[in-house]
């Protein structure tokens, strides 16, 4: 396992995320990308007919279920580029809440506003998007405000258009790139004004606390899960 | 200020006087007319209000809309609606509107792709030659889009930035088969308990010519009034759009049994408890007047 830098601590700590370039790379990005359009392709009708009955959101979807799809999403739950980093930052209490395997589809507005997922009350929540293919500037980029995971930052006003935000700073990157956050800061989607849909994968977990995940939430997996350590990353029984 | 009701329906029984569409929600023999609004809204301290078109959408449909309008001009002003398959809608609307008090028209269908990835060109969509006569008339669009069109909405708008948009009930978008009626024969709309519009419609609020209504409450909650647990919604609303382009509205005559007009008159102070006096008299009538520019009532 690859514990973070001293540095790359001190990032985390102060400015509430990491980026790690070419997290995912070579033969493996080939065929998380392949595995992901299939998928995505696959998906695509049911989440059409969602948004008609009013059940999905019109402006992206995501891949049900992925973990039980194909054992590369499982991979990419405790992968050595950032698991160590998660580890650390948890002290090795580290639970996995849920995957989303998104497509974010262009549109004149991005599909999400500046926000943060949960309150200074909650336990270290971290979130580690993953894009899947490249994701230039004005393509639906990650966005987030450095700092902003703080208890004294802010108060933080959430502005009509994206760029507006106070003291962000956005994530272009190449597919591959994984960019892990504090879930208590603000982030966002920025716009995507390009004709090439955003496609990442969002990982969400948390610092375990007794009883938030049941054995059953994963159990369809549990025979990839060997390992005691991903066996407690999925909240499985021993 | 004056205090505006900024959506609600009357109709009269049919006749050939007044013809209309009968429906499960207006059978043929009731009647919701004017006189009992401005009874109510008398009572009430309501001054104006906006008559939305119910019961069909040729020209003699309309035909009751038009006789409210003509008979109380500075009481209300009125939507109107379009055939949906019109040869020429824009003869229609101008027909409509033409010095009559009609000052937009309400879609409901936008008639363009239904997946967002194939969404390309605006002047392929069904109702541009809509749009287009609303921006050429200065007609206001008045919207309530059903949930497979709602990704539609952005590309209309920024490619008519100077109409004025009206996103009914609280920029909601009803599902296929989510659309009944309750016990008091009015409309009940099944919602998803994650708010799916704050990744639709909410992000309108970036075009400053899109406003909303804080209305149709009853048929989003299953809680009684004042369906405390549509809160956080009307709160959502108030921070994306602010103060300035929210208008009440109580979708008579569908809450007059249930909770009955004068408490949709209070709904707003009860929703939303923290606005200040000002904010709270823009929502009330103040936004409506000048979004939709309605005249001085005569005393």
């Amino acid at each position: 396992m690859i514990r973070p830098t001293p540095e790359q601590k001190e990032q985390w700590e102060q400015q509430g995320y990491l980026v790690f370039e070419n997290a995912i790379q070579g033969e493996q990005l080939k065929r998380l990308q392949s595995v992901f359009d299939f998928w995505a392709s696959e998906c695509k009708d049911e989440w059409l007919e969602r948004v008609d009955t009013g059940d999905a959101a019109a402006t992206f979807y995501d891949i049900p279920n992925p973990l039980e799809k194909d054992t590369i999403f499982i991979d990419l739950i405790d992968h050595p580029s950032y698991y160590g980093a998660l580890m650390e930052f948890t002290n090795d209490e580290l639970i996995l809440l849920g995957p989303q395997v998104r497509t974010v589809a262009p549109w004149p507005v991005s599909y999400t506003v500046w926000h943060p997922d949960v309150g200074q009350s909650n336990p270290l929540h971290i979130k580690v998007q993953i894009y899947v293919n490249d994701v230039p500037k004005g393509c639906g980029e990650f966005g987030f405000v450095p700092g902003s995971h703080k208890p004294n930052a802010g108060p933080f006003i959430r502005p009509l258009f994206q760029e507006s935000m106070t003291g962000h700073r956005t994530f272009p990157g190449k597919a591959g790139t994984a960019i892990m956050f504090n879930s208590c800061g603000w982030h966002t989607s920025m716009d995507n004004t390009s004709d090439t849909p955003r496609k990442s994968i969002i990982l969400i977990y948390e610092k375990r606390t007794p009883g938030r995940i049941g054995p059953e939430q994963y159990a369809a997996i549990s025979e990839h899960c060997k390992t005691p350590e991903r066996r407690k990353l999925f909240s499985l029984a021993d | 200020m004056p205090r505006i009701d900024a959506h609600l329906h009357v109709f009269t029984k049919v006749s050939p006087e007044f013809p209309r569409e009968v429906t499960p929600i207006c059978p043929a023999d009731r009647e919701e007319p004017a006189e009992k609004l401005l009874s109510e809204m008398d009572k009430h301290k309501i001054d104006q209000a906006v008559l939305v078109q119910i019961g069909g959408t040729s020209i003699e449909h309309h035909s009751y809309l038009l006789h409210c309008l003509s008979r109380y001009p500075d009481r209300f002003l009125g939507i109107g609606l379009v055939p949906p398959n019109h040869a020429n809608p824009s003869e229609h609307m101008k027909e409509l509107a033409d010095g009559t008090g009609i000052i937009g028209f309400r879609l409901f269908d936008l008639g363009g792709p239904r997946d967002i990835f194939e969404t390309k060109d605006v002047r392929e969509f069904k109702t541009y030659p809509i749009w287009e006569c609303a921006a050429e008339r200065d007609y206001v669009i008045w919207l309530y889009p059903r949930s497979i069109d709602a990704h539609l909405l952005p590309f209309l708008i920024q490619t008519f930035p100077q109409v004025r948009v009206v996103l009914n009930h609280l920029a909601m978008t009803p599902g296929k088969g989510k659309f009944t009626l309750d016990e008091h024969g009015r409309p009940q709309i099944q919602i998803s308990g994650y708010n799916l519009n704050m990744h639709t419609t909410y992000r309108l609020a970036r075009f400053e010519n899109v406003n909303v209504h804080l209305s149709g409450q009853y048929a989003f909650s299953r809680e009684p009034y004042p369906y405390q647990n549509l809160s956080g919604m009307h709160h959502n609303l108030l921070s994306d759009f602010g103060s300035k382009r929210l208008m009440w509205a109580t979708d008579f005559p569908w809450i007059l049994e249930n909770p009955g007009y004068g408490e949709l008159t209070t709904i707003i102070e009860k929703l939303l408890p923290n606005l200040s006096e000002s904010e709270l008299a823009d929502i009330m009538g103040g936004n409506a007047r000048k979004i939709l520019r309605f005249t001085d009532r005569q005393t």
